[in-house]
């Protein structure tokens, strides 16, 4: 909470000399960014910051461009998610990107169908994380072998999402049936039972679940008051001071 | 007081300017004659001089002075190059360049004016291989991929900014130090000091079109956000910069943070709009109305009480509008797009087009709202769940999917979508944050928590606000 949006705990001294420096832009400093992300995919920590600086530079260098990596990135920033982390990444990319994948690949000289195809997939599934609809989100990923290859990379991805997806429950929930539950973090018997007490450190009781209480899912009602400092009024009271009536 | 001086300085200047562009062109045309001249004649050293030097005041102010919209390529090529050698000039000469800038406002007028060019150069780029019907000048702009090239553009940008040290200096000033110890050689020189600071505007607007907004904030980061700032001097600057600042708040989804920006800036032209005239009052009510509707769009994303003037200026342009992107839904998605399309910046994409394959070359601005209206549709049932759980304290969730019409498990989605987008990241101000810091708070009125089926609501109630009122009316009576 309350850490700014360029700073990452994780970041190495080079990259941040990169990134406050003018080499950001410097066509060669892409292949060190790409070893970045690559370390970021093993490593389960995102430094979007920074990856959205390597889409900046294929932006202006289109043909640096690596499909995988893009991809990559935006499988990343999935598991941050509801931070806008994808939507900041989207915006770097290529305009035609998100067009229907059916015009674009009409055209046999539109070399990048492929990836506008795999950008547009991870769409979807970015906007069903969004949507907070899990269980569609675990269905669409099953459904087809492409999202295999894209987060093939990314290790831990599965668990990854399922934090942050038992982390928005948590916001919101006090108990939760299990039934749901399972179908929200796509889990099921021992594997289930395992992630919400090991994990999540949630109580099964029976048909449901139990979320402990925190600050979030309390829900408790409050008064908001007005916060009043005396520098407020010390235009006020300087003019007291200066014309004396 | 301060609000007269600033706004009425731009229309003495408008008028300086009539006189200078008249100027200028007689000693463009001076220039022309004399130059025919000179070949046969070897010109006196003293006398070349001086007439190198008019050349000089002349190419600053015609650096200043708005490109014609429909002026033909050939005209905007050679703007570019006029650019290109001025900015080379002034940066690669042999030391500083001893040169006071013609007026306070010309350092933003170049600026802004090279931007601008830049801009509608990139469109107007992509638009011809798009509409792919002109050959003519689709050969014209293949063969010269790098005219207003982002490279470039970036370059003056950036090099203006690191031969003025202006970083440096705000930072000095912003720790209460002599800025004139970082200046260096070029940074303590009016020239270079006003360039290099409008150069980071120009950069927050540059990142900005370019789609990359948190880098866009990261760029002011050495620049404070107050009336004190060099940029409330200048307008048109003023404005531009918490334009920039605020869309790119609402791109990153911190509405309040884009609310506080526009609020500030439309109070402040309100309050100086008496003392603006004509043409420049009429691109900054441009700007204001966009802003207007940019706020608009904030609010239905994040309810939360205006000021109270600009909450009557609101409603007077937009009520119709605001109405329908408060009560959310779907009939509420068309709204969205027109006022993000009416008051986006005109957004632009960096590299030349594919002339190939015209197709390909999508306007930035359907990708850019693409991306937008996926984030509104996420959210827009959010204010129909929030009318009904208002009315109650506790709530079968079964038996509010059944007055919605849809089934429990949408609902919950949207329980768990609106709660999310209730926190929302705040900017704070301890004293040396930056446009990207900021707290995690909640954002909304309404609480509550799932208990199996039941829906606990809690509801945060505002204590009334007085001391603003009771400051504003202090005022008014002494």
């Amino acid at each position: 909470m309350g850490v700014p949006f360029d700073y990452s705990p994780d970041r190495p001294d080079h990259i941040n000399a990169i990134l406050n420096g003018l080499d950001r832009y410097n066509p060669e400093t892409t292949s060190i960014f790409q070893e970045y992300v690559a370390e970021q995919c093993e490593g389960k920590f995102t430094d979007t910051y920074a990856n959205l600086a390597l889409l900046k530079l294929y932006q202006f260098n289109p043909h640096l461009t690596k499909d995988e990596t893009i991809t990559n990135i935006l499988v990343k920033s999935l598991t941050v998610f509801p931070s806008p982390d994808f939507s900041l990444a989207l915006h770097l990319l290529p305009p035609h990107i998100l067009t229907p994948v059916s015009v674009s690949s009409a055209l046999p000289a539109a070399g990048d169908a492929p990836l506008s195809e795999a950008v547009q997939k991870l769409n979807v599934l970015n906007n069903l994380l969004g949507q907070a609809s899990y269980s569609a989100f675990w269905s669409t990923l099953d459904s087809d072998d492409l999202y295999a290859d894209l987060i093939a990379d990314v290790a831990g991805f599965e668990e990854l999402i399922r934090i942050r997806i038992a982390l928005t429950i948590s916001q919101s929930v006090r108990e939760i049936e299990k039934q749901v539950l399972e179908s929200w973090l796509g889990l099921q018997a021992e594997a289930f039972e395992k992630f919400v007490t090991g994990v999540c450190g949630w109580e099964i009781d029976g048909s449901v679940v139990k979320v402990p209480l925190n600050k979030e899912n309390e829900a408790k009602g409050s008064i908001v008051r007005e916060n009043v400092k005396i520098e407020q009024f010390s235009r006020v009271i300087r003019r007291a001071y200066e014309q004396p009536a | 007081m301060s609000g007269f001086q600033n706004g009425n300085a731009p229309v003495r200047q408008m008028d300086d300017d009539s006189d200078v562009e008249e100027e200028a062109l007689v000693a463009d045309y001076q220039e022309q004659v004399q130059y025919e001249g000179m070949e046969e004649l070897e010109p006196v050293s003293s006398l070349s001089m001086a007439q190198q030097a008019d050349d000089l005041q002349s190419r600053l102010l015609a650096a200043a002075q708005p490109l014609d919209f429909s002026a033909p390529l050939e005209v905007k090529f050679a703007s570019y190059d006029n650019y290109c050698s001025l900015f080379h000039f002034i940066l690669n000469s042999d030391g500083p360049v001893d040169l006071e800038p013609p007026s306070y406002f010309w350092a933003w007028d170049v600026i802004d004016e090279f931007i601008y060019q830049f801009n509608s150069f990139c469109s107007y780029r992509n638009r011809v291989a798009r509409q792919a019907n002109n050959e003519e000048e689709i050969q014209i702009l293949r063969e010269a991929p790098n005219t207003w090239g982002c490279y470039s553009v970036l370059n003056v940008l950036y090099s203006l900014i690191q031969r003025s040290q202006i970083n440096e200096q705000l930072a000095a000033m912003k720790r209460g130090e002599e800025p004139v110890a970082v200046a260096g050689d070029y940074g303590s020189k009016a020239l270079y000091r006003m360039l290099g600071y409008f150069s980071i505007i120009g950069l927050l607007r540059v990142h900005c079109l370019l789609g990359d907004f948190s880098l866009a904030l990261k760029t002011l980061d050495d620049i404070e956000l107050n009336k004190k700032a060099m940029f409330a001097r200048v307008m048109a600057a003023h404005s531009t910069t918490y334009y920039y600042v605020g869309f790119s708040y609402m791109m990153m989804r911190r509405y309040a943070d884009a609310i506080r920006m526009f609020t500030h800036i439309l109070v402040f032209i309100q309050r100086t709009k008496n003392f603006q005239k004509n043409a420049q009052y009429d691109s900054i009510s441009k700007k204001s109305d966009q802003m207007y509707a940019l706020i608009a769009i904030c609010v239905a994303f994040h309810p939360t009480r205006l000021d109270d003037t600009i909450h009557t200026a609101l409603r007077e342009k937009y009520g119709d509008q605001l109405l329908k992107l408060q009560r959310g839904g779907p009939e509420s998605l068309p709204i969205f797009e027109e006022l993000f399309r009416a008051a986006c910046p005109k957004f632009i994409s960096p590299t030349p087009p594919d002339f190939d394959n015209p197709e390909l070359n999508v306007d930035p601005l359907e990708h850019h709202l693409a991306i937008f209206m996926d984030e509104v549709k996420t959210n827009m049932w959010s204010p129909t769940v929030k009318s009904y759980l208002r009315l109650y304290t506790t709530m079968d969730l079964k038996k509010l999917a059944g007055f919605l019409e849809v089934e429990p498990e949408k609902l919950r989605g949207w329980l768990l979508v609106n709660k999310q987008r209730s926190r929302q990241i705040k900017w704070q101000d301890t004293g040396d944050s930056g446009l990207l810091d900021g707290e995690v708070i909640a954002a909304n009125d309404l609480d509550y928590a799932m208990q199996g089926d039941i829906i606990h609501v809690s509801e945060a109630k505002v204590g009334r606000k007085l001391v603003d009122w009771y400051l504003r009316n202090l005022a008014r009576t002494y």
